[in-house]
């Protein structure tokens, strides 16, 4: 069976969006919700309870939408900033291990 | 005309003119309480819990954990119950018989005549109520940090709470709130329990409630209005801070999405056990006193984590319809449909594999992220409006935050007794 992947919703607001377009990865979002731009970032279970405990504010939706939520926004940022710099979205290892 | 509560009982507000609670009050030891029974003091006032008069006793409360009702037979699911160290019990020399004056913000509150003393086990409170006793459920939690003693008996309020702007208009209490649902012309109105600001998956949970609840009713006037009962209690940093809460909620109607004619916002105290199942009763009960003909319950009613499944409220309440005087209203899911464009519910859109969920969770995460929501997830007006309860409550956030829970204004005061 397939392991289990669970969604970080990075929401692209215009900052964000721009430092897209400048690396030339518009095209990484998604659009969701009737027109928010999103960046979906997987997480596998490890990585899921990893996140969960090193930032407390942070909620599994396990009821709806099974999503990683309410990560502090500068958290975000830096999830943000590696995708840029690796030009991928497959960079949780990588974002986990300064934690 | 009496108002008749829960239980067949009138609704009885217990509370003294000035001039006499000045009096009664002369003489009586002072016990500062904290904010949980300082709500609960005012619920029992007001008539919030009809048929109580006041504090459980360890009849009631063996009776609300063992069979979910009163020692009487009334239905009654949380215990409601005033606690104090044995130490304290000592200090302030208490016995059974005694009356004693409970204060808040250092000013005179309640007059609260001790009938009783005892105790009882918490874990087995626990396991009754919550279904676990594990610490980690925020409703074992609260019963674990009581003191190990519980003191019975009446409350009468000696000096009404001022409630604080913004939330002045919407404290409207049992008494209250029947008189005006009455010049409304409204013969049935549904509950919308909520902690949250809306989106528009709750803006159409009310309105499939309302829909619902007219059912067979004529139309050629409004017969039907929805009652918003936000639940004012303990913050947790990362919630919406309680002023954006209300009056979101309140912008719904302002801002037209619906009307005066069929929606009204309200508060009311009280501090949430978390308890799923039988908090869903006690909500009924609660909507019940304040005049409301049905409650909307959705999935996992007041549950948290995993604890409860997502009907099990649903069928609790149907063990005891025939004793509870609303009519629940079981709404589904709503949800985005990228193919329909619109938001719709879970029973009627069959494009499943195009489903877009989203949760109130997930609408915090994305204001978090410093996005505007689109106006069919979340309406503008309501967004504008928790960026201005930001800036005007929250000292900058929307969410609460160690700043706003340590320089916010309260919710209410008790002010000096003036007689």
């Amino acid at each position: 069976m397939a392991e289990e992947k669970y969604p970080i919703n990075i929401w692209v607001n215009e900052e964000r969006f721009e430092k897209l377009q400048k690396a030339g990865l518009a095209d990484m979002c998604e659009e969701m919700l009737a027109g928010l731009k999103v960046i979906r970032v997987y997480c596998n279970e490890a990585q899921k309870d990893k996140i969960l405990k090193t930032f407390p504010t942070a909620k599994f939706d396990s009821a709806t939408t099974k999503s990683i939520e309410l990560l502090p926004r500068e958290v975000k940022d830096k999830i943000f900033d590696k995708i840029v710099e690796k030009q991928s979205i497959d960079i949780m290892d990588d974002f986990l291990s300064q934690y | 005309m009496a108002e008749i509560g829960h239980g067949g009982k009138e609704i009885v507000e217990r509370i003294l003119e000035p001039t006499e609670a000045a009096e009664k009050i002369k003489g009586l030891t002072a016990i500062p309480i904290r904010s949980q029974i300082a709500n609960e003091v005012i619920d029992l006032a007001y008539g919030f819990f009809t048929p109580l008069e006041g504090f459980m006793g360890k009849e009631d409360l063996d009776s609300v954990c063992k069979k979910m009702r009163l020692a009487d037979g009334t239905i009654w699911s949380i215990p409601i119950l005033f606690d104090l160290s044995e130490q304290e019990i000592a200090d302030y020399g208490i016995k059974v018989g005694d009356t004693v004056l409970l204060t808040y913000q250092n000013n005179p509150m309640a007059i609260f005549e001790i009938s009783e003393i005892y105790d009882y086990d918490k874990r087995a409170m626990c396991q009754a109520v919550f279904g676990t006793d594990e610490e980690k459920h925020p409703g074992c939690a609260r019963t674990y940090a009581y003191k190990d003693k519980f003191l019975a008996g009446k409350i009468t309020l000696v000096n009404r709470p001022k409630i604080n702007p913004p939330f002045d208009p919407y404290f409207l209490p049992p008494l209250e709130m029947r008189r005006k649902f009455k010049e409304k012309g409204w013969v049935r109105i549904v509950a919308h329990q909520t902690r949250n600001v809306p989106h528009t998956g709750h803006e159409w949970l009310m309105k499939g409630a309302w829909f619902q609840t007219y059912a067979e009713l004529p139309i050629e006037k409004p017969l039907v209005g929805v009652l918003v009962n936000a639940i004012i209690g303990e913050k947790r940093k990362g919630d919406y801070i309680d002023e954006a809460i209300i009056l979101c909620q309140d912008q719904l109607r302002k801002s037209g999405y619906f009307g005066d004619h069929n929606h009204l916002t309200s508060l009311t105290f009280w501090d949430m056990r978390y308890a799923g199942p039988r908090e869903a009763v006690f909500h009924a009960i609660l909507r019940t006193n304040l005049g409301l003909t049905h409650h909307m319950y959705g999935r996992d009613h007041a549950g948290v984590g995993t604890y409860y499944g997502p009907y099990d409220a649903h069928r609790l309440l149907a063990t005891v319809q025939d004793e509870i005087n609303i009519t629940p209203v079981y709404s589904m899911n709503w949800l985005y449909c990228p193919h329909c464009a619109e938001i719709t519910s879970e029973g009627l859109c069959n494009h499943r594999d195009e489903w877009q969920k989203f949760s109130g969770t997930v609408i915090r995460s994305i204001v978090q992220d410093g996005v505007k929501p689109p106006r069919l997830i979340f309406r503008p007006e309501v967004f504008d409006l928790v960026m201005e309860c930001a800036e005007k409550y929250g000292f900058g956030s929307p969410f609460v935050t160690d700043e706003y829970l340590e320089k916010r204004t309260p919710v209410f005061t008790i002010p000096p007794l003036s007689a």
